[in-house]
Formats: C-alpha cells, sequence, structure tokens
C-alpha cells in the first residue's frame, strides 16, 4: 500500500513531528509510515483523514496484486 | 454464558496488553547492571551458593522489566514492533535452546570425551512456553 501522506502533510505545512503530536503518536510512526514500512490501523488512518480533511481512499492506496 | 466469553475474553486482552510504566526501563537496566556487577565481585569473595541462582534470577526479572515497561510514547507501530520481537524471540530462542545442547556436547567430546553429556534443562521451560502460546492463541482465536 502507498500513501501521499508526505505530500498532504506540506499541503498543511506540517512537520513530522506536528503531525505526530496531532495524532499521539510517536515522529517515528510518521516517517515509517512515509515510508511504506508501516501500514497503520484504521483508526489511525481515520485520524489521518480527520487531520487533513480529505478521505482515507485520497491519502492511502492499493498497490497492484494487493 | 455469552457474557462470561464475554468478560474472559476482555481479562486475556487487558492481560496481553499489560505493560508497565516507561519508567520502569530504567529500573529494569539498574537491576540489571547491580545483579552483574555482583556477579562478577562474587567470584573474588567466598559467597554462599545460593547466592549464583538469586542473582541470575533477579537479572532475569531485570531484563522482564525492560522488556515489558512502555517506550516514551507507546503507539500502535511499537506495539506492532514489539509482537514481532517476541515471536522472533520465541522462534530463535527454542531454536538456538535446541541446538546449543549438542553443540555443547560435540565440544566437551573433543575435550573430555569420558564426561561429555546432552543437557536436556531446557525442555520443561521450552514445553512449558510452547503449550503457553498455542493455548492462548487458540483461546484468542475463538473469541475472536
Amino acid at each position: 500500500m502507498k500513501n501521499n501522506l508526505k505530500v498532504q502533510r506540506a499541503i498543511k505545512d506540517l512537520t513530522q513531528e506536528d503531525l505526530a503530536k496531532l495524532l499521539g503518536v510517536s515522529r517515528q510512526t510518521i516517517n515509517s509510515i512515509e515510508k511504506n514500512r508501516y501500514v497503520p490501523s484504521t483508526v489511525l488512518a481515520l485520524k489521518l483523514s480527520k487531520v487533513f480533511g480529505i478521505s482515507v481512499n485520497d491519502i492511502f492506496e492499493l498497490e497492484v496484486g494487493e | 454464558m455469552k457474557n462470561i466469553c464475554e468478560t474472559e475474553r476482555s481479562k486475556l486482552h487487558r492481560l496481553g496488553r499489560f505493560q508497565l510504566p516507561n519508567k520502569y526501563k530504567n529500573v529494569g537496566w539498574a537491576i540489571i547492571v547491580s545483579a552483574f556487577t555482583l556477579m562478577i565481585a562474587k567470584k573474588f569473595v567466598d559467597e554462599p551458593t545460593w547466592v549464583k541462582p538469586v542473582l541470575r534470577n533477579v537479572m532475569i526479572l531485570g531484563f522482564l522489566m525492560v522488556s515489558i515497561s512502555k517506550e516514551k510514547i507507546e503507539d500502535e507501530l511499537m506495539g506492532s514492533l514489539r509482537a514481532t520481537s517476541y515471536r522472533l524471540a520465541l522462534i530463535i530462542g527454542v531454536l538456538y535452546a535446541l541446538v546449543q545442547p549438542y553443540v555443547t556436547y560435540a565440544i566437551e567430546s573433543l575435550i573430555d570425551p569420558d564426561n561429555a553429556a546432552i543437557d536436556n534443562g531446557y525442555f520443561q521451560v521450552l514445553l512449558y512456553i510452547l503449550l503457553i502460546q498455542i493455548m492462548f492463541f487458540h483461546i484468542l482465536k475463538r473469541s475472536s
């Protein structure tokens, strides 16, 4: 699964640290999601969607074969 | 009956998520270092025979505290990494415990063939850990 979290973060002018604080997670978690090393839970994905004001499908996208 | 199952499932999940606060990680490390230092110091002093096993157990207790203490920010990534690390520890630990006695036996056979023997001291603890894991997995699977 790929995501455009970095782009969304840039649009909102948020650092990884800022976003992590808003979501109550560590900066490492945000970094891992952006690097596609970690797939967040539905709860965290929905929290991200709320922060950016867009749907989960606009942030995350399934890759071919998934 | 449904309520009893629900309560048991909730208790198991709570037990499975049990963690010590982050400050206990440092307490754990302090216990480990203290026990290790005392084990080294013990070599230069005559101590009763019970001291060594007690210090070893204290050290294991320290490692357990480090293992089950929360990170400063304990989020879902940490939970996922923790679960993976426990899974790896179980598999590698079991394989190590299976192979290690034979390696020791092979080395002892070369050095002192008359006294070489295979030590199966890990059998009980390995069997216990694996049975508990399989049992909890099935309980959690049935109740999910």
